[in-house]
């Protein structure tokens, strides 16, 4: 696992964030794991594969979402707003995802993108890779956006 | 007014496309994967369609080659996170007039879409 996908997915966040939704992000922590299994209630898995392959996990409190969903569309109403928590979270995940994937993926080579799979509680019937991960926690004022990142390069175009 | 689909497999993405979209052009439909783009695109027949391309099924890339093989006059303009540089150009070589890539502004969107008439009214 290359340190640097840290940064690449620092920035892709922070762009989104701030571009998308008018949140500013700040590190709080990156750690070194061994599987990207997420420690928030809502999580967002998104499969990666081609010259880069695994999987980042992203996870934060339901509260979060919520706010994320009501920034995206603020004219719906409560009990409509729930209802798309699942599409804005996921939604926000692929943004970073795909962000961060054009930095990785430079000039030539191509990095496919599962679309996201959102679940939410903390038993979760997910098989999450066994494979080096970094997981960073960054810090906004409407909570903690947790992203998990279990990648490995390969070699050639992919 | 010039009618739409709008194909993206977020609905909170469709919803902001369509408001985006709305006060300037006719959404007749919405799809969540590349079948059922195809499959609408077919019966309505609209002007232009938006693209997502990280779809579950069918993705935006494999319905793209799929509508320019049976509508080759298909207006479509990409809108998409995944923004690399080797999909954007194969996109656009595929027959795509356009590549919006999230997070967009709602400008953005609307000049690709008058980019498509704009171009069509100049030939004539």
């Amino acid at each position: 696992m290359k340190a640097e996908y840290a940064n690449v997915f620092i920035r892709s966040a922070v762009h989104v964030f701030q571009k998308e939704l008018g949140i500013r992000l700040t590190r709080e922590s990156v750690n070194r794991k061994n599987s990207p299994i997420p420690s928030l209630p809502v999580s967002i898995v998104l499969g990666i594969t081609g010259s880069v392959r695994g999987q980042v996990v992203y996870s934060m409190d339901r509260s979060f979402g919520e706010d994320i969903a009501h920034v995206m569309v603020p004219n719906k109403l409560p009990s409509e707003l729930k209802k798309l928590v699942n599409s804005a979270v996921g939604e926000i995940a692929n943004m970073v995802t795909g962000q961060a994937s054009i930095e990785l993926a430079g000039q030539d080579r191509v990095i496919h993108l599962t679309p996201p799979a959102v679940f939410t509680g903390t038993d979760l019937a997910v098989d999450f890779l066994e494979v080096p991960t970094i997981c960073l926690r960054l810090l906004s004022e409407m909570g903690v956006l947790e992203i998990n990142i279990g990648l490995e390069e390969l070699g050639g175009n992919g | 007014m010039k009618t739409g689909l709008v194909v993206d497999d977020a609905a909170i993405m469709r919803m902001r496309l369509r408001e985006i979209l709305e006060p300037k052009y006719k959404v007749v439909g919405e799809a969540g994967d590349g079948d059922e783009a195809l499959r609408l695109f077919k019966k309505l027949e609209p002007d232009f369609i938006t693209l997502d391309i990280s779809m579950p099924g069918t993705n935006g890339m494999q319905a793209l080659e799929q509508l320019r093989a049976d509508h080759p006059g298909a207006r479509v303009v990409i809108v998409s996170a995944v923004g690399q540089k080797r999909l954007v150009i194969e996109a656009l070589q595929m027959g795509a007039a356009d590549f919006v890539i999230k997070p967009f502004e709602a400008d953005r969107v609307l000049e690709a879409i008058e980019r498509l008439f704009c171009v069509e009214g100049a030939a004539k």
